[in-house]
């Protein structure tokens, strides 16, 4: 599970974004504190150096090129550099020059930078984990974030990060998800969602529902990709609801979960709606395009 | 709308009734200085999570208000008189004061004026030389008079620049000398307490609006979160020329606190967020089935 990440490459490529993008002035404290960092193995001036790195970079998104993007997915699968900006990248290429041989000491003093971080460091330092040179060690420390009530924090875990779905098991993955659907957090945006996707979620999804439903409110539309795969003789009821509320979001989301559903009644509810079916086939509607209608919708 | 700051407030104590009406009020920005908690602390694990909670949470629930919060990183003077503890916030306190939106180093000063405290008090202007940011002064309730002249006396032997220093907790008594030394000279409305709105008009009057800083302390005790605003509308009726009273709500804070490089006008006068991750929170302020109230916010329903 621990994937070995080549650490030489991970700090090349982020430093190259910097290169592109950050001020030369900010790249050259950036070296100087790095060489700090390295040399010195004293925490204080590393502790110091991530905090003063706001000083120095902006929290502008990184622009990473279509190579650029296909770069970060070999280095790791479902890092997302264009999730990230200047700032947590600067904090992450300094993190990851503080070098600790072992895990127990590298978690101390990772845990120290987290129990006293501010909202930005905190947020760089839970996407920063899947490029950490020691991760299974870290994966408490993860799902401690998620209880924050905080959401750039909890974003920083659940969304466009690959650590969840390799890391987590199913309770702490299916309360993440939960979560994500109780804050209307884009789900399209959680790396590893098919994959993970559990008959006890789905269960736990649709008593979700019926508790809304019952207090006269909606549950949103991407919640249904959960339950799609583990569609049955009680829950395709629950489908049926959903299909007759009129509301053309809802109705594309209940038809794509049937989708993934070898139960006979979902076959025959897509047949029956073939318009949709095929905008499906064709790749017009996916969790992506229903994800982002369904933001558009929320109070900005 | 009138803006107004509050650049003491430890809205860590106050409500979101409080928050939202100090926004309906006109406030658009508040500074937190790290305080006490109204009993000591005994662990040094507690100054860590209040200092965390200033730069986390605290910040996070004054923005779903739609006010921006700063704050101040220190060890206050009553807390100082137990040594072993304060020297363990000492060690502590590096790791905070170059956090983001930390404009100053404060509240600090005097309290008994003992050893200890002075001996605190001393250690952090050398900590805010090194840092290089201005300083929160606590001036002491009792033995008022002495303590400021001492407080500034002190600060002047580490070398600090008065325009670097703000002096709160004013009152008739000790603003002519902060005033004259060049130090910003900050003023707590508390109701019943202290400085009263009429008190403050006639400082504001007598003295004019440069370097004076009005705001609340407003805490867990008997205070008023709009203290500013009414303060302003008193001054207005008082015949206070416009200029003045934005002077001595709003603009000698910043000008002030911005001396960090750690505040700017522009976080609230400009607050579309330039990471678009942020456009839509989550909350946990407001239960769900609640609708946000204001507009623009981070706010929305779960």
């Amino acid at each position: 599970m621990d994937k070995i990440i080549d650490l030489d490459k991970a700090k090349a490529f982020l430093l190259e974004f910097l290169q592109q993008e950050a001020d030369p002035k900010s790249i050259e404290w950036l070296l100087v504190q790095k060489e700090k960092i390295q040399s010195e193995s004293s925490y204080l001036k590393f502790y110091m150096a991530f905090g003063q790195a706001s000083r120095y970079f902006k929290k502008y998104l990184l622009q990473p090129s279509e190579s650029q993007k296909n770069e970060a997915n070999t280095l790791l699968q479902g890092f997302r550099p264009d999730t990230w900006d200047q700032l947590q990248t600067a904090r992450t290429y300094l993190l990851l020059h503080f070098e600790e041989r072992d895990p127990t000491s590298w978690v101390t003093a990772m845990n120290k930078l987290f129990e006293t971080g501010d909202m930005h460091e905190q947020q760089s330092l839970y996407a920063a984990i899947p490029l950490m040179p020691f991760q299974k060690e870290m994966k408490d420390r993860a799902i401690e974030g998620l209880r924050t009530n905080i959401s750039s924090i909890f974003d920083a875990i659940a969304l466009n990060n690959p650590y969840p779905a390799a890391n987590f098991d199913e309770r702490a993955w299916n309360q993440m998800v939960i979560k994500s659907i109780f804050l209307l957090r884009p789900l399209y945006q959680i790396e590893g969602a098919d994959e993970r996707a559990n008959p006890q979620l789905a269960n736990i999804l649709i008593d979700f529902a019926h508790e809304r439903w019952a207090a006269g409110r909606k549950v949103m539309p991407e919640l249904w990709r959960f339950v799609g795969p583990f569609i049955n003789e009680e829950n395709i009821k629950d489908i049926e609801v959903v299909l007759q509320t009129g509301d053309p979001l809802q109705e594309k989301a209940a038809l794509l979960a049937c989708i993934k559903s070898s139960f006979d009644k979902a076959r025959n509810l897509l047949d029956e709606n073939h318009v949709i079916k095929e905008a499906i086939e064709t790749g017009g509607i996916t969790w992506e395009s229903i994800g982002k209608e369904f933001q558009e919708t929320l109070p900005k | 709308m009138e803006m107004f700051i509050d650049p003491h407030i430890h809205v860590v104590s106050r409500t979101t009734d409080d928050y939202e009406a100090m926004r309906k009020a006109g406030i658009v920005a508040i500074i937190e200085p790290a305080f006490w908690l109204g009993q000591p602390r005994t662990e040094v694990g507690s100054f860590k999570d209040y200092f965390s909670t200033l730069v986390g949470w605290e910040r996070f629930r004054a923005k779903q208000f739609g006010i921006v919060h700063y704050c101040t990183m220190g060890l206050n003077s009553k807390e100082a008189n137990n040594v072993p503890l304060a020297e363990e916030v000492m060690e502590l306190l590096p790791l905070y004061v170059g956090k983001e939106g930390v404009v100053a180093i404060g509240e600090i000063g005097y309290d008994d004026q003992t050893e200890a405290e002075d001996r605190f008090y001393r250690l952090q202007l050398e900590l805010a030389k090194e840092v290089n940011l201005p300083v929160l002064i606590h001036t002491p309730h009792r033995d008022k008079k002495k303590g400021t002249y001492r407080s500034m006396d002190v600060s002047e032997e580490h070398g600090l620049p008065p325009s670097m220093v703000i002096v709160d907790h004013n009152n008739e008594e000790t603003v002519k000398e902060v005033l004259d030394r060049g130090y910003w000279a900050a003023f707590t409305i508390y109701p019943h307490t202290k400085m009263g709105s009429e008190r403050m008009a006639e400082i504001v009057k007598h003295y004019g609006p440069e370097r004076i800083i009005v705001d609340s302390a407003a805490d867990w005790g008997i205070s008023d979160p709009l203290a500013v605003p009414k303060t302003a509308a008193l001054m207005r009726k008082m015949g206070i020329p416009e200029e003045h009273i934005r002077m001595t709500c709003y603009q000698n804070a910043l000008t002030a606190y911005s001396q960090s490089g750690q505040m700017d006008e522009m976080d609230w006068l400009k607050p579309e967020p330039i990471d678009q991750r942020e456009r839509q929170f989550g909350n946990s302020v407001l239960r769900g089935g609640q609708t946000p109230r204001v507009e623009g916010s981070d706010i929305v329903e779960n």
